[in-house]
C-alpha cells in the first residue's frame, strides 16, 4: 500500500492527517471516538457541549434524506441540537480520550447563551485537557434564539462571545460559521477580532428536504408537524466550497486558517477543500451513512493524489486553487469548444441527442439507422451538456474556434481537463 | 451472427462500474470476501470503487492475488464470492468479477506497480511449472526477498492460462501482462526446460533451499478406443493450438463432435463455433441435472449454437464414426463427423519428479509436503478445487509454509554455525 505523510499543522497543533469527525452524533462519547481513532481518524470535534442550565429536549424521529434516482443520502436533514449527555459525562470523556489517545486531537465544541456561559465552558474544557476549542455559532435549529445560527449571523454577538471564550482559555479557538447568511466575511472577521484564531465552516444549511404530501407538512413529521432545519451531506459541498473561497478572497484573509466541513465523503472531496485553503477537514453525514471505515479510502486516495501531483506534504496543495478562481467577468469569452464524439466508444443510446434537443441548442443530428450522433457546428454553442450526459464517455472536448470578430489563437486555449477524460 | 473467437465481452465504463458498485450493499463482515478462496477481499475493493478510489481498489486486489486480472475473467464466481453475495436476497449478486476486471484494467492503464521485490534474504527457491500456482508462489516469495527460479517445460509461461483458456474468455495480452509483472519483480524463468529430463530434481535440491512442484495436470486423457485415430484430437491440444495462432488456423473441419461435459468441453465446442465450424455436437456423459460445466459456460455454449446431448457414453469407434449409448435408457446413436475432440479430463505427468500421484490426479494426502522436507507440491496436483483461484490460494499457502521451513532452519543454522 502506498505510504505518504498526510500530517498537517493547524493553529500550532500537529494532526497525523487532516480527517476529523465534525461535532455531531458521530463523536458523541468516549467509545465512539475511540473506535474512530482506531480506524484512522486524526481527531474529533466532540459533540457540542452546552451550559448546565440549557435542557436539551429532542424530537423523534429527527432525520430525513434527499434522494435522486437510486441514490440515497444525496443530502441529509436533521433536527438535532447539542449534546444530550450531561456536562460531567462529556468533560470526563474528553479527559479520558486525551489520556488514552495522546497523539489524537480533541477539539471541544461549546455553545453558551451569554458571555458568562461561554467563558465558563471554555475554562471547563481547557481543564479537561482539550487541544482546541470550536465555538458552535451556527446550529440552525436551537430551541433558544440566544443560541446557534441566530448568534452566528450577528457579527456583534459573535465578537462578544469570542472575546468571552478568549478570556476563558489559552487554547486555539475555531469559530464555526453558519452558511445561512449572504456574506460570511463580516461574521468571520468579527470572530477574529474577538479573539478566534481560525474558522470552521460550514454548519448545516436551513432546509426543507421533502414534504409528507399526505400529511402536508415537512419531513420528518413530529406529531403531524414539521420544521425548517439543517441540511448536510454531499448536496451542501458546493455551498461549503463557495464560502471557503470567498473567505480566502477577502482582503487580509488570504492565509485564513480554515477547518473545512460540508459533504466530504471521498478523497476527491477532501482534495477540493484542501485546494481551496482548508487545512483540516471535518465529516459527519457520510460517517452516519457508512461508518468510520470511510476514512481508509479518503486517506489512501489522498496519498495517491499526492503521488500523482508529485507533492510530499499536504501544505504544498493547501490553497493553491484560490488564485485561479476569478470573478465571472474575468473569464475568457472569446472562444467556444465543440464536442468531439468518438463513434467507436458510442453505444448509440441517444442520450446526447435528447439532452441537446430538449436542454440545449438542437445541435445534434441523430442518424436513426446507424444510431449515431453528429454535431452541427452551426448550431452548437459548445455548452457540453452532451458530454455530461453520455454514459460511456464517448464525448470530449474537440475543436476550439474563436467567436466571429474575436482575436486569439485557438491553440493557446486550455480546454482539456485530464480528470474529465473518462477511463 | 456468432461472436468472433478473439473478441472478449466488453467491460464496464466509469459510469457503469459505479452503478454496479452502488448496487453493492457494503455488507458488514462481507460474505463475498469470506467466500473468496484466495482472500482477494471483494467487499473491500468494491467499497473503494464506490468511494472513487480505484487505485486503492487495485492495491487490495494485487496485494492479495498475483493474478487479479486473470481471476477477474476466469474465476467461477458463481461457486465462490457471488454465491455468497447478500444482494442475491434482493435480486441477483453483484458482478464481482466484472468490477474486478474494471479495476485491474485501470491498474494496467494507469501503469501502477503495486508489488515490490523484498530485500534479498539470501535464500533461493526453485519452482517446477509456471502455471498460476507456480506464478503465485514466485510472487509471494519474491516479495519476501527470496531469489526465485522457475523451470517451465513449454516455450511460454502460464500453463493453462496460456495454453488452455480460450482467447475470448482470457486474452493472451492480459496473461502476458500479468507474467511480465512477475518477471519484473525478479522471477527468473527457464523456458523449454522439463524437470526430470533436461534438469534433474537432485540438481534443483542441491542449489536451492526448497523446491516446489507445480506441474498441474498438463496432459489430456485419451480413451483407449480413440488411440491412434487420425480424426481424433485432444481438447487441450486443440485449445493450445488455437490460442497460439489467435484463432488463425486453417485445418478447420466442417463439423465436429466433442466428447465430454465439463468446462473444457464447453470451451472446445464454443471455440469451434466461434471459428465458424457449422455443426458442433457435444456428447456429455453426465445428464443435465448432474452437469459438471458451470452454468455460465453452459449458457455461453448454448448461445454459441452448439448441440448438447446429455447422458451418452461412446461405445465404439470406426474411423470418423462414433457410436454412443445412453447411460440409463435403451438408446444408441452413431455420429459421423470430420473431427472428434476428446475432452475427457487431464492427467498429471510427474515422471522423475519423485512424487506419487493417485487416480484423482493429485497427491494421495492433504497439504503441500512430500517425503522430502525440502520438496513441496502445489496447484492442481495438491488436494482441493482445480481452478485458477485455488491455484492462487495453494500458491500463497505453500509459500508461507516454505518460508517458515526455511526461516526456521536458517535460524537453527545461525545458532549452530554462526556464519553467514
Ligand atoms: C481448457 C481449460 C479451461 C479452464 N478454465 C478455467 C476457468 O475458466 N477458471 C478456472 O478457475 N480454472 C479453469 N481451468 C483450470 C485451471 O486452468 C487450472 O486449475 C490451473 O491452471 C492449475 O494451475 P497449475 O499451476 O496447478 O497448473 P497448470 O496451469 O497446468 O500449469 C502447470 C505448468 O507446469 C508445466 N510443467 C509440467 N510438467 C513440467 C515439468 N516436468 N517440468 C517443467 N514444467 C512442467 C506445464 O507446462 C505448465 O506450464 C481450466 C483448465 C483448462 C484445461
Ligand atoms: C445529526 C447532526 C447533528 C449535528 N450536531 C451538531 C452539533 O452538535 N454541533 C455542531 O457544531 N454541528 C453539528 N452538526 C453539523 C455538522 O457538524 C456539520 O457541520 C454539517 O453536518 C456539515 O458536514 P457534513 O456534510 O459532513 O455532515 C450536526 C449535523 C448533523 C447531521
Ligand atoms: S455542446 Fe451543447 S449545443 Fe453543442 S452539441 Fe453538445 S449539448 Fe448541443
Ligand atoms: S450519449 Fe454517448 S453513447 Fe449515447 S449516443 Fe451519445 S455519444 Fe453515444
Ligand atoms: S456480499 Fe455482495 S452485497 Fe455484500 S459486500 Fe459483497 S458484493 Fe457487496
Amino acid at each position: 500500500m502506498i505510504k505518504k505523510d498526510l500530517s498537517v499543522d493547524f493553529l500550532g497543533v500537529h494532526f497525523e492527517n487532516p480527517f476529523l469527525l465534525s461535532s455531531s452524533p458521530v463523536g458523541n462519547c468516549y467509545e465512539m471516538c475511540a473506535k474512530a481513532f482506531d480506524e484512522g481518524w486524526a481527531g474529533v470535534a466532540f459533540k457540542t457541549i452546552g451550559p448546565k442550565h440549557f435542557k436539551v429536549d429532542e424530537v423523534s424521529p429527527r432525520f430525513d434524506e434527499l434522494t435522486k434516482e437510486g441514490t440515497p443520502f444525496v443530502g441529509f436533514k436533521n433536527m438535532e441540537q447539542i449534546a444530550e449527555h450531561s456536562l460531567e459525562d462529556n468533560l470526563h470523556d474528553l479527559k479520558k480520550l486525551k489520556e488514552n489517545y495522546p497523539t489524537k486531537i480533541i477539539i471541544a465544541s461549546i455553545m453558551g447563551t451569554n458571555e458568562q456561559d461561554w467563558e465558563e465552558l471554555a475554562q471547563l474544557v481547557t481543564e479537561a485537557k482539550a487541544d482546541m476549542i470550536e465555538m458552535n455559532l451556527s446550529c440552525p435549529q436551537m430551541t433558544s434564539h440566544e443560541m446557534g445560527s441566530d448568534v452566528g449571523t450577528n457579527p456583534e454577538l459573535v465578537k462578544k462571545y469570542c472575546a468571552a471564550v478568549r478570556r476563558g482559555t489559552d487554547l486555539p479557538i475555531l469559530a464555526k460559521m453558519t452558511p445561512n447568511i449572504t456574506d460570511m466575511v463580516p461574521a468571520a472577521k468579527a470572530s477574529l477580532d474577538g479573539g478566534a484564531d481560525g474558522i470552521a465552516t460550514i454548519n448545516t444549511v436551513k432546509s426543507i428536504a421533502n414534504l409528507d404530501i399526505d400529511r402536508k407538512t415537512a419531513l420528518p413529521t413530529v406529531d403531524g408537524k414539521g420544521s425548517i432545519s439543517g441540511f448536510s451531506g454531499k448536496a451542501v459541498k458546493p455551498i461549503a466550497l463557495r464560502f471557503i473561497q470567498q473567505l480566502r478572497e477577502a482582503a487580509g484573509m488570504e492565509q485564513l486558517p480554515i477547518s473545512g466541513i460540508g459533504g466530504i465523503e471521498t478523497w476527491q472531496d477532501a482534495a477540493e477543500f484542501l485546494l481551496l485553503g482548508a487545512t483540516t477537514l471535518q465529516v459527519t453525514t457520510s460517517v452516519m451513512q457508512y461508518g468510520y471505515r470511510i476514512v481508509e479510502d479518503m486517506k489512501n486516495g489522498l496519498m495517491h493524489y499526492m503521488e500523482e501531483q508529485g507533492v510530499d506534504h499536504l501544505s504544498d496543495i493547501i490553497g493553491v486553487a484560490n488564485k485561479s478562481i476569478v470573478p465571472v467577468e474575468s473569464l475568457n469569452r472569446d472562444y467556444k469548444v465543440y464536442p468531439k464524439i468518438d463513434w467507436d466508444k458510442c453505444i448509440g443510446c441517444g442520450r446526447c441527442y435528447i439532452s441537446c434537443f430538449d436542454g440545449a441548442h438542437q445541435a445534434i443530428q441523430w442518424n436513426e439507422e446507424a444510431r449515431r450522433p453528429t454535431v452541427d457546428t452551426d448550431k452548437c454553442v459548445g455548452c457540453h451538456l452532451c458530454n455530461l450526459v453520455c454514459p460511456v464517455g464517448a464525448i470530449s472536448t474537440g475543436e476550439v474556434v474563436m467567436k466571429p470578430g474575436r482575436e486569439g489563437n485557438p491553440e493557446d486555449i486550455k480546454v482539456e481537463s485530464p480528470r474529465l477524460t473518462h477511463f | 451472427m456468432t461472436k468472433k473467437y478473439e473478441t472478449e465481452a466488453p467491460g464496464y465504463t466509469m459510469t457503469t462500474v459505479m452503478e454496479e458498485a452502488a448496487r453493492c450493499l457494503l455488507c458488514h463482515d462481507a460474505p463475498c470476501s469470506k467466500a473468496c478462496p484466495a482472500d482477494t477481499d471483494p467487499a473491500r475493493f468494491i467499497r473503494s470503487v464506490r468511494f472513487n478510489n480505484v487505485k486503492g481498489a487495485a492495491e487490495t486486489i494485487r496485494e492479495n492475488n498475483a493474478l487479479g486480472a486473470i481471476c477477474a475473467r476466469v474465476c467461477p464466481t458463481e461457486k465462490y464470492c457471488e454465491l455468497a453475495c447478500s444482494r442475491t436476497g434482493i435480486d441477483c449478486p453483484i458482478d464481482i468479477g466484472g468490477i474486478q476486471r474494471y479495476v485491474t484494467d485501470f491498474e494496467q492503464a494507469a501503469k501502477m506497480d503495486i508489488l515490490k521485490q523484498g530485500k534479498s534474504n539470501g535464500h533461493h527457491i526453485a519452482i517446477v511449472g509456471s502455471g498460476p500456482a507456480g506464478l503465485q508462489v514466485a510472487t509471494t516469495m519474491l516479495t519476501k526477498g527470496y531469489a526465485v527460479d522457475i523451470y517451465e517445460k513449454a516455450e511460454k509461461a502460464g500453463g493453462y492460462l496460456t495454453y488452455g483458456i480460450p482467447e475470448y474468455r482470457l486474452p493472451n495480452d492480459i496473461v502476458e501482462y500479468e507474467i511480465k509483472r512477475i518477471v519484473n519483480l525478479g522471477a527468473n524463468i527457464h523456458y523449454n526446460t522439463t524437470v526430470g529430463k533436461d534438469i534433474m530434481m537432485d540438481e534443483l535440491k542441491a542449489n536451492n533451499d526448497a523446491v516446489v512442484i507445480a506441474v498441474g495436470a498438463s496432459e489430456s486423457k485419451v480413451l483407449p478406443m480413440f488411440a491412434d485415430n487420425e480424426n481424433v484430437e485432444t481438447a487441450v491440444g486443440f485449445l493450445a493450438r488455437v490460442k497460439e495462432a489467435k484463432g488463425n488456423i486453417t485445418d478447420l473441419p466442417e463439423n465436429a463432435v466433442v466428447v465430454g461435459g465439463g468446462d473444457v468441453a464447453m470451451d472446445v465446442a464454443t471455440t469451434l463455433r466461434r471459428l465458424n465450424v457449422k455443426n458442433v455436437t457435444d456428447m456429455a456423459y453426465e445428464e443435465f441435472d448432474e452437469f459438471k460445466a458451470s452454468k455460465k459456460e453452459l449458457k455461453g455454449t448454448r448461445e454459441a449454437g452448439v448441440t448438447i446431448v446429455d447422458g451418452y457414453v461412446p461405445t465404439a469407434v470406426n474411423g470418423n464414426e462414433v457410436t454412443f449409448k445412453h447411460r440409463h435408457i435403451d438408446s444408441e446413436m452413431t455420429i459421423k463427423s470430420d473431427k472428434i475432440i476428446l475432452a475427457v479430463g487431464q492427467r498429471v505427468n510427474a515422471a522423475n519428479l519423485g512424487i506419487t500421484i493417485d487416480k484423482n490426479e493429485e497427491v494421495p494426502y492433504a497439504g503441500y509436503g512430500t517425503a522430502d522436507p525440502k520438496v513441496f507440491v502445489t496447484g492442481d496436483i495438491a488436494q482441493g478445487d482445480k481452478t485458477v483461484v485455488w491455484a492462487v490460494r495453494k500458491g500463497k499457502e505453500v509459500a508461507e509454509q516454505m518460508d517458515k521451513m526455511i526461516m526456521g532452519s536458517a535460524k537453527e543454522a545461525d545458532l549452530v554455525g554462526g556464519n553467514e
